[in-house]
């Protein structure tokens, strides 16, 4: 087991930076999840402290050691790859034996730690299989038996869970969870899934275009996000954000669109007035679906037109037009609205969320 | 269950279905007819030089030149067998052309595995224009290259320790070190090994298993189908082979078959039927080698299935 250090990882294609200047500190024992959509870099930075790929600059230490210019062999980490990658021609037993076997460990050994991982992942029923034989879910727990049976430091996952279907991810997601509770491995986890990422992650942090965003508990970067990026990113249906101004206005900040007026309230809103006068100018307001309610016709909410609704059953999505901009909001299933009804959006200050011209969310970060 | 949708529960009109039936079945049999006609005329081209080897085999000197000639003959002999065997070194031959053949087979697929893994897995300097040179010497024919070699081979037998016994004009080695890099074997080798998922490879390293445990338990099991259709081909290609051993090897005691049996058609006289019958008999081999190993053959040709 071992702590894990990123320091200012750069790691360039030609001239892409893939990897832009990521700095990371993951505690020993910790959960954490790389989060971010498809080219963001959260792979390139697993297969980096795999060592399948070679930092273009910067540090990689795994328990105290620098590995940057270590043999992937000998770093001591297993990878669960998204496709599995177990040995076609080799049945189960074969495929989880052959870390011990490359390690020339004698041959009661091997069988014994063989079974061990096997009872644990409850595969000993298919080990003279081969893995053409196996279901999907199958297939990932051979891949996670090969991984634990080396014993490993720590254990990288390349979006383990995305080839399984929708219950069986649901399943190995809290499989997942108790093995690393048992284990208590060092866990680097990559998916672009954010509900991954909330459930699985004891800390998340979320790339874009190869950069860190944020890192923080999943409750802390869903509750406040760094960015406009996160606010959008995490969450389904995403954070709303429309653009306005941001005026003061005698002592007083307004978020001015069009006719609408909101009066910042600063400690609602945790935001202090050097920001927002630094802020001064074009400004995004956010405020999360679930966070809205629809209120009156003559109330003070922000105006619009109801445009669809979406029963899902447990909720109602009320997607409203407010000028160019599509706001939805989450409403109990049996609300009585109807499309083009003109509607009101209130919220709450204290959820609502001020984003400068650099996307930069005002409010002051937890932690 | 909503069943209500309009569906017509009636009997389909029975005369006009058959007809339809008919005009389809018909159909498919004129469309197989012409297939066929079309299979059988390669066919002929194929098989029908080697069956009308067996026909010459089987005569004497004189009735193979009977007029108007017969397919079948009157008196069938085994003559021609009786006298390759009996007053030629057909045997010797035979046997330098397993050793020449089998020879080159395995070492060609050693070298050609080797390139080819270092050519579809490896990342060094000047990768791919190294490729590209190996794949240029494709387009150079083999006589161009025929006076070079053996030269080469020549000299090098010359050379004290290395040469002569073990390499040189009439050794073993002088004869199938040449022939066992083959552009092809190596272009060949390289999209196999490229198909594999590069997964498997990167699973196999943080394993810790070396570059050789990856090609030899990793890589050679799953290319195996490959390995088989390209050592048959490197065999029959290598069996067949005659300018090479022509001009290495043209001493009696390493004569392969092709050339062995070039050297029975004398300056004046030619016995037409024993060349037919050796022919034959050099034919045999390579059939049941290629027969042995069908199965393999259709198995590489459905590669792309090779996925995990």
């Amino acid at each position: 087991m071992a702590e894990v250090i990123l320091k200012r990882l750069v790691k360039s294609f030609g001239g892409v930076r893939a990897v832009d200047d990521v700095s990371l500190q993951i505690p020993d024992g910790e959960f954490l999840v790389l989060l971010g959509p498809s080219g963001c870099g959260k792979s390139t930075i697993l297969r980096s402290i795999a060592g399948l790929e070679d930092a273009t600059s910067g540090e990689i230490i795994i328990g105290n050691e620098l590995v940057n210019f270590t043999d992937p062999a000998r770093r001591n980490l297993a990878m669960v790859f998204q496709n599995y990658a177990l040995y076609p021609h080799m049945s189960v037993r074969k495929n989880v034996a052959f870390p011990l076997e490359t390690a020339k460990m004698s041959r009661i050994d091997v069988a014994e730690a063989v079974n061990r991982a096997a009872a644990m992942l409850e595969i000993e029923d298919f080990l003279d299989r081969l893995p053409e034989q196996l279901s999907g879910g199958q297939r990932q727990r051979v891949a996670l038996a090969r991984a634990i049976v080396r014993e490993p430091k720590v254990f990288l996952m390349d979006e383990p869970l995305s080839n399984l279907d929708a219950k069986l991810r649901l399943q190995t997601r809290i499989e997942l969870m108790s093995l690393h509770e048992r284990l208590g491995i060092t866990t680097v986890y990559v998916t672009h899934d954010q509900i991954e990422a909330m459930t699985m992650g004891q800390r998340i942090a979320v790339l874009h275009e190869g950069r860190l965003q944020q890192v923080g508990p999943p409750t802390d970067v869903y509750d406040v996000p760094a960015n406009k990026f996160v606010a959008t990113f995490m969450g389904a249906p995403p954070m709303n954000l429309i653009d306005g101004n941001l005026n003061s206005d005698k002592s007083k900040w307004i978020f001015v669109f069009s006719d609408y007026r909101l009066v910042i309230d600063q400690d609602q809103m945790q935001i202090n007035e050097i920001t927002l006068g630094l802020a001064e100018g074009v400004v995004s307001l956010g405020v999360r679906p679930e966070d809205m309610r629809l209120g009156p016709s003559d109330g003070d909410g922000l105006p619009g037109i109801v445009r669809f609704l979406e029963p899902i059953g447990s909720d109602l999505y009320v997607t409203v037009t407010v000028e160019s901009h599509s706001v939805q909001v989450r409403m109990p299933p049996k609300t009585k609205v109807a499309i083009g009804d003109q509607v009101r959006i209130e919220f709450d200050l204290s959820k609502a969320h001020l984003f400068n011209a650099n996307e930069e969310n005002l409010r002051v970060q937890k932690g | 269950m909503n069943t209500s949708s309009a569906v017509d529960h009636t009997e389909p009109d029975s005369s006009h279905y058959k007809r339809g039936q008919a005009r389809y079945l018909l159909g498919n049999r004129v469309r197989a007819l012409i297939a066929y006609v079309i299979l059988l005329f390669f066919v002929i081209f194929a098989v029908g030089p080697v069956l009308y080897l067996i026909s010459p085999a089987l005569r004497d000197s004189i009735s193979l030149f009977e007029y108007p000639p017969k397919l079948i003959p009157d008196e069938p002999t085994l003559d021609n067998f009786r006298f390759l065997f009996g007053s030629t070194r057909y045997l010797s031959w035979a046997l330098n052309t397993i050793i020449f053949a089998a020879g080159t087979t395995i070492i060609s697929l050693f070298t050609n595995v080797l390139a080819g893994y270092a050519f579809a897995r490896l990342q060094f300097p000047g990768r791919n224009v190294l490729f590209f040179l190996v794949l240029s010497t494709l387009m150079v024919p083999v006589a161009a290259v025929l006076a070079p070699t053996y030269l080469m081979v020549r000299e090098i037998g010359e050379l004290p320790i290395i040469g002569r016994p073990f390499f040189g004009l009439d050794t073993y080695l002088g004869l199938i070190l040449p022939c066992t890099v083959s552009p092809l074997g190596v272009f060949m080798m390289r999209q196999f090994i490229s198909t594999l998922p590069s997964g498997l490879y990167e699973a196999a390293r943080l394993d810790g298993a070396s570059e050789w445990r990856i090609l030899f338990k990793i890589v050679l099991p799953l290319i195996k189908p490959a390995l088989v259709v390209l050592g048959i081909f490197v065999f029959m290609i290598t069996w067949a082979n005659f300018l090479w051993p022509l001009v290495a090897a043209s001493g009696d005691d390493y004569r392969v078959l092709t050339v062995g049996i070039a050297s029975l058609k004398g300056q004046f006289v030619t016995h037409w039927g024993v060349l037919a019958a050796a022919s034959l008999m050099t034919l045999i081999p390579v059939t049941i080698v290629f027969l042995f190993f069908q199965k393999w053959f259709v198995q590489a040709s459905m590669a792309g299935a090779l996925k995990q």
